[in-house]
């Protein structure tokens, strides 16, 4: 029984299967709008070149390094929960959203400042594509944030075992999406030219 | 904890430590506003490394076998491969 456990966990990803479905419709959303940034800077790139450099870089870094820990400390909110730590596993998702909470304050205040300068999705296509793109993954991390406190709470009442923890794996496995995303996107928005 | 976890971990925490290297890499190239391929190309690199240690270590799909083993890091080529290819066009 407990090797044919360890054989089905081998063939198929950690957390429900529905949610990676659900992941790589998100991922394939996010790859075109990539490749449609990329090939429309192909024909603007002096103008793509010149507003990137008004970019808050600093900012971006600072997200990057918050979502880049808050899917470290996921990934040992999961480790906890393996090991039947239902408050470690409490403990590491609180701060991982911690991670997520100090995310959107930056981009809330980046968002603050492009307002003030009267940057709208009209103002030209690189901020339309800048401004589209992170907002969509802006809601992607207000989404994440939300299961993950479904978690936690669910977490928090001892809902989650050693034996049973799929809705943990099912949290982690979109939050680590997330933070993937921002992975290629922080460069490609923010640094290449 | 048990060894497995313990090991499990300490790979995750170098994985960790490792991205936000090559983060902190990425940005000093961004703010000495280097630019041209070659160096597009390598901050591109970088973010593909980064997505695929957390696909293999954060998302544990280094230990799964068979189909579901590949969906991330084809997300990674495809895309990675669109905007390669867009900015080399470009020169």
């Amino acid at each position: 029984m407990q090797a044919q456990s360890t054989i089905e966990s081998n063939r198929f990803p950690p957390g429900d299967l529905a949610i990676w479905v659900f992941i790589l419709a998100e991922l394939a959303a996010f790859g075109a709008f990539f490749g449609a940034y990329a090939f429309t800077r192909m024909r603007n790139v002096e103008m793509f070149n010149q507003y990137q450099a008004t970019l808050d870089s600093d900012a971006a870094l600072i997200n990057t390094f918050a979502l880049i820990t808050s899917s470290y400390f996921v990934v040992r909110a999961v480790a906890a929960i393996r090991e039947d730590d239902s408050r470690g596993c409490v403990r590491w998702l609180l701060a991982a959203m911690g991670m997520g909470v100090l995310f959107l304050v930056v981009k809330g205040h980046e968002y603050a400042h492009h307002i003030e300068e009267g940057i709208r999705l009209s103002t030209n296509t690189f901020y339309m594509f800048y401004l589209s793109l992170t907002f969509f993954h802006f809601m992607h991390v207000i989404m994440g944030m939300v299961i993950l406190a479904a978690v936690v709470v669910k977490a928090n009442r001892g809902g989650y075992s050693d034996r049973e923890h799929t809705g943990v794996e099912t949290g982690a496995s979109y939050w680590h999406m997330v933070d993937l995303v921002w992975l290629i996107l922080f460069p490609l928005v923010y640094i290449m030219r | 904890m048990t060894r497995r976890t313990t090991l499990g971990i300490r790979a995750c925490t170098w994985v960790w430590l490792f991205m936000m290297g090559l983060t902190l890499t990425t940005y000093l190239i961004g703010q000495f506003t280097l630019g041209g391929l070659g160096v597009s190309l390598t901050v591109l690199a970088f973010a593909l490394i980064k997505g695929q240690m957390v696909g293999d270590y954060f998302m544990g799909l280094k230990r799964v076998r068979g189909f579901w083993r590949w969906p991330v890091s084809l997300w990674l080529f495809l895309p990675g491969g669109l905007i390669g290819a867009a900015f080399a066009l470009v020169g």
